[in-house]
């Protein structure tokens, strides 16, 4: 064997070990699970895990999908150079995606989320010398990032209503904060969260355009687990919020319409990747509704779906990724016949539509059984179930199209290359999937167990009966051949449709999509606008806008407290303070009038200097020293640079030309020493507050050994804001050597 | 410096030694009286203000022991270890520890403090006096 075989091997070492470690564990010990560990104790974050029947139910498929993707992916990028970062990322992928389902409090969820977003970004991003790679990862990095933002806000929020963030306890606190007003803006927080991540509209768009990945990541993330991780956190939440009325019609309005959306939008794509996107939004939606739906039998659903469509979605991706790979292109207009040339990628592909189309002994019918079980338990308008037959005919076309109308007919397109059947590696993986699909399809009892436990989790007070009722055959299959003959007339219309809806794009110009890109053209002009506005490389205007921004800010602190004026007490006036006032009123004066630099610098010294005596004689002598100190180091130096500057570069201090007074500057400076006479006025007039002030002063001696109080708190009571305080003048030194450096280089 | 002065040169270099003596005794001062270690540290960063002044910031920086970066980095360093005794002995972080020693009838009471103030004020020294130095070296004429 060459290096180059054995390396992903190795890499598929990972998911397999803990897919076998996963089964190993599911069958010797009984679920949940708990773990936990102290984290960030003051923020009540910490590390506690908690598997029940959902969190296995998705582990099996991150961890088992990710073991025949981790093979595929080695077939499929053989040769590729680029092979190993996709691994890498794969893999890190999916331990973020166990991190997310496992953790049971939701800000530890929240970071594996976040993680998530990140590495679907690189993977989406993988070919990034295309500029259309490089837009759909950006595409589906904001518009889940964004929604991660409200997904944080409404975890606070729920953190602070139900005063937890551990999922079991909100869970069982629920019914306590039932009417706690803050209730529907926390919910819709996370919806926008959950709904961005699995692409319920509007937020759908990014997954089609996240097609860009190579085809597994494709099936691995955009299919098959991160997409469905807004759909887990919403099942998870499921127990708490499950009868809340907001709750229901929100989730089953935006899934319904999300899947009615997509299974139209299937019909404008020729790319068969980008058809079984849309379909694959299809089926979020179809969760999101199914979520909303109140009743048991809809997490029965909840569960037999989330299967059923990993079952058979994966292997479709895995079978457009071969035709990719062996006839070079995925578009349905030059693919027909191709079961000749590749005969396993056609077997695979038929099984895996049969179960996406939901025939009889298929896992797929299992699903769409318990999909009807749970309409007929609750009742949904009837709206709803006309786009869910809708939906499921759109599926069985999809399926056809998938299978029959790419792999049988005559092939009668002239093609460069000669279509070859895929590698082992690339077969493998399909074939495995929709043999336990149709292994599973003949023996539900197999997956009853998981089903059962991982509908428990969704719905507290669930009973194993309901999935025995879910099996009800006759009224399903009278539903399933309605479907499939509404199906069957899609599949041969199905071109014809698509000229019909190609004269219509309306929808692409004003869609969410065109709000996206609009606002993503306007941005860089927004800011470029601002720029200019605000950086004009001005010094005075600079000054005007910092001063004026103060003012405002310190008038609408006035504004907002409304102070009682009060004049100082004049008791403090000492000769000393009249002094000290007197010198920095007499340095402020003078330097209206200078327009020598180094002047200048020398009668803000005094300003310094009499501050320090005011200090020195109010009770303050650390800080009338530390000014002094100050002062003497900054006009030393700024006058040691100002006389070196002079004689090199005369012309920088040349006094300014201009003599005219600024009328704007004036106005803006009398405002701010207005506000802040106005400011002082109001703080003398509140009174001290002295409690801190007295607890230092008796516990410096006692507690700390030390009679300087203000030495005291900076070295013992508060020495960990010393410690970051000296670290920022550390860093501020790192940050201003090598700039002073240039400058040093760059001098005329 | 082409022209040199004779008599800023020899004030300046007593100068020096005289107000980094100074700086050290308002650092070990500070506990009881009005300084400590970031009083000290802007003394000292004064003193080599002066210093670049009369011989320019190379010799300046030549005299900061270790250098501005690595005084700066020792300082920082100083303040963060003098908080991990209190730690080994189940205390919480920067809990300043106190011990007596007796030598010949006279009571020295040391702490962790000490070394938490002496971290300061080398980590003020080091940044403040580096950026000042490097401040005035960026427009000195070369030596």
């Amino acid at each position: 064997m060459n290096k180059h075989v054995w390396r992903p091997a190795w890499a598929v070492a990972l998911p397999a070990t803990l897919f076998a470690a996963l089964l190993l564990a599911v069958a010797t010990t009984p679920l949940p699970w708990r773990l936990s560990w102290p984290w960030i104790p003051t923020l009540g974050v910490e590390l506690s895990v908690h598997i029940d029947g959902l969190s296995a139910q998705f582990l099996m498929l991150i961890t088992g999908v990710g073991t025949l993707v981790f093979i595929y992916a080695g077939g499929y990028l053989a040769g590729d150079h680029r092979r190993h970062r996709v691994f890498t990322l794969l893999s890190l992928f999916m331990l973020a995606m166990i991190g997310a389902v496992v953790s049971d409090n939701l800000l530890v969820l929240f970071i594996f989320w976040e993680l998530t977003s990140v590495l679907s970004f690189l993977l989406v991003g993988f070919d990034h010398a295309q500029e259309s790679s490089r837009k759909s990862a950006q595409q589906a990095l904001l518009v889940t990032g964004t929604g991660g933002l409200c997904l944080l806000a409404g975890i606070i929020l729920l953190g602070q209503i139900a005063e937890s963030y551990s999922i079991q306890t909100l869970i069982e606190r629920a019914p306590l904060f039932w009417d706690d007003p803050r209730l529907n803006a926390t919910l819709l927080l996370l919806f926008l969260g959950a709904f961005t991540k699995s692409a319920q509209f509007p937020f759908h768009f990014w997954l089609p355009n996240a097609m860009a990945a190579p085809t597994p990541v494709s099936a691995y993330l955009h299919s098959a687990t991160m997409v469905k991780l807004g759909i887990y956190l919403l099942a998870r939440l499921d127990a708490a919020f499950g009868d809340q009325l907001f709750w229901e019609y929100t989730l089953v309005g935006a899934g319904t319409v999300t899947a009615l959306f997509a299974a139209f939008q299937t019909i404008y794509e020729r790319d068969l990747k980008r058809i079984l996107a849309w379909s694959t939004v299809a089926t979020l939606g179809t969760l999101t509704m199914l979520i909303g739906l109140p009743g048991q039998g809809a997490a029965v659903a909840v569960a037999a779906l989330f299967f059923a469509h990993a079952l058979y979605k994966a292997p479709l991706f895995f079978v457009a990724g071969n035709l990719d790979h062996g006839a070079g292109t995925r578009q349905i207009d030059q693919l027909t016949g191709m079961r000749r040339y590749m005969p396993w990628t056609a077997a695979a592909a038929l099984l895996a539509a049969l179960s996406m189309a939901g025939l009889p002994l298929t896992f797929g019918f299992i699903a769409k059984d318990a999909i009807n079980f749970a309409k007929s338990q609750s009742d949904v308008l009837h709206l709803v179930s006309y786009v869910t037959v809708f939906v499921s005919g759109i599926s069985v076309a999809v399926a056809a199209i998938a299978a029959i109308r790419v792999f049988w007919g005559v092939d009668s397109v002239p093609r460069k290359v000669h279509p070859h059947e895929a590698p082992l590696s690339m077969l493998l993986p399909p074939l495995a999937l929709v043999a336990l699909g149709l292994l599973f399809g003949l023996a539900p009892t197999l997956v009853d167990p998981l089903l059962g436990a991982a509908a428990r989790a969704m719905a507290p007070g669930f009973n194993p009966m309901a999935v025995d009722a879910a099996y009800d055959i006759i009224p399903v299959l009278e539903a399933t051949l309605g479907v499939l003959l509404f199906g069957g007339l899609i599949y041969l219309y199905w071109d014809r449709l698509h000229d019909l809806l190609g004269r219509v794009r309306h929808f692409e110009r004003y869609g969410p999509e065109a709000a996206y890109r609009g606002f993503l053209d306007r941005l860089p002009r927004l800011a470029a606008g601002l720029t200019r506005r605000l950086q004009h490389g001005l010094l005075p205007n600079y000054l005007m806008t910092l001063i004026g921004t103060a003012t405002l800010l310190v008038l609408a602190l006035l504004a907002a407290a409304r102070p009682a004026w009060t004049l100082p007490a004049t008791d403090t006036l000492t000769v000393p303070v009249l002094g000290a006032t007197l010198l920095i009123a007499a340095g402020a004066g003078t330097a209206l009038f200078v327009r020598d630099h180094l002047v200048l610098l020398l009668v803000s010294g005094l300003i310094g200097y009499g501050s320090a005596i005011l200090f020195l004689f109010t009770g303050a002598p650390d800080l009338a020293f530390t000014q002094f100190a100050v002062e003497t180091i900054f006009v030393v130096v700024a006058a040691a640079v100002l006389l070196r500057l002079r004689r090199l570069a005369p012309s920088i201090l040349a006094p300014p030309p201009q003599t005219r007074l600024n009328p704007l500057a004036l106005g803006v400076a009398i405002a701010f020493a207005t506000v802040l006479t106005g400011l002082a006025l109001m703080v003398s007039g509140i009174p001290f507050d002295s409690n801190l002030s007295n607890f230092f002063n008796s516990q410096s001696l006692p507690m700390a050994h030390g009679r300087n109080v203000v030495n005291v708190i900076i070295v013992d009571f508060r020495a960990l804001d010393t410690l970051g305080e000296i670290a920022v003048l550390l860093f501020a030194l790192l940050a201003a050597l090598p700039l002073l450096a240039i400058t040093r280089r760059n001098r005329p | 410096m082409t022209s040199r002065a004779l008599i800023a040169e020899v004030l300046t270099g007593t100068l020096y030694v005289l107000l980094l003596i100074g700086s050290l005794w308002i650092l070990l001062r500070g506990h009881n009286a009005p300084g400590g270690g970031f009083i000290g540290g802007l003394l000292a960063v004064a003193a080599s203000a002066a210093y670049a002044l009369v011989f320019g910031s190379h010799r300046a920086l030549r005299r900061l022991p270790l250098g501005p970066v690595r005084l700066a980095g020792c300082g920082a360093l100083l303040a963060l270890l003098s908080g991990l005794p209190a730690v080994l002995q189940g205390q919480p972080f920067l809990t300043h520890l106190w011990t007596n020693l007796s030598f010949a009838g006279v009571e020295l009471p040391l702490s962790t403090v000490l070394l938490f103030d002496l971290g300061v004020y080398l980590c003020v020294w080091g940044a403040i006096g580096g950026y000042c130095l490097a401040l005035v070296g960026a427009i000195e004429e070369d030596p």
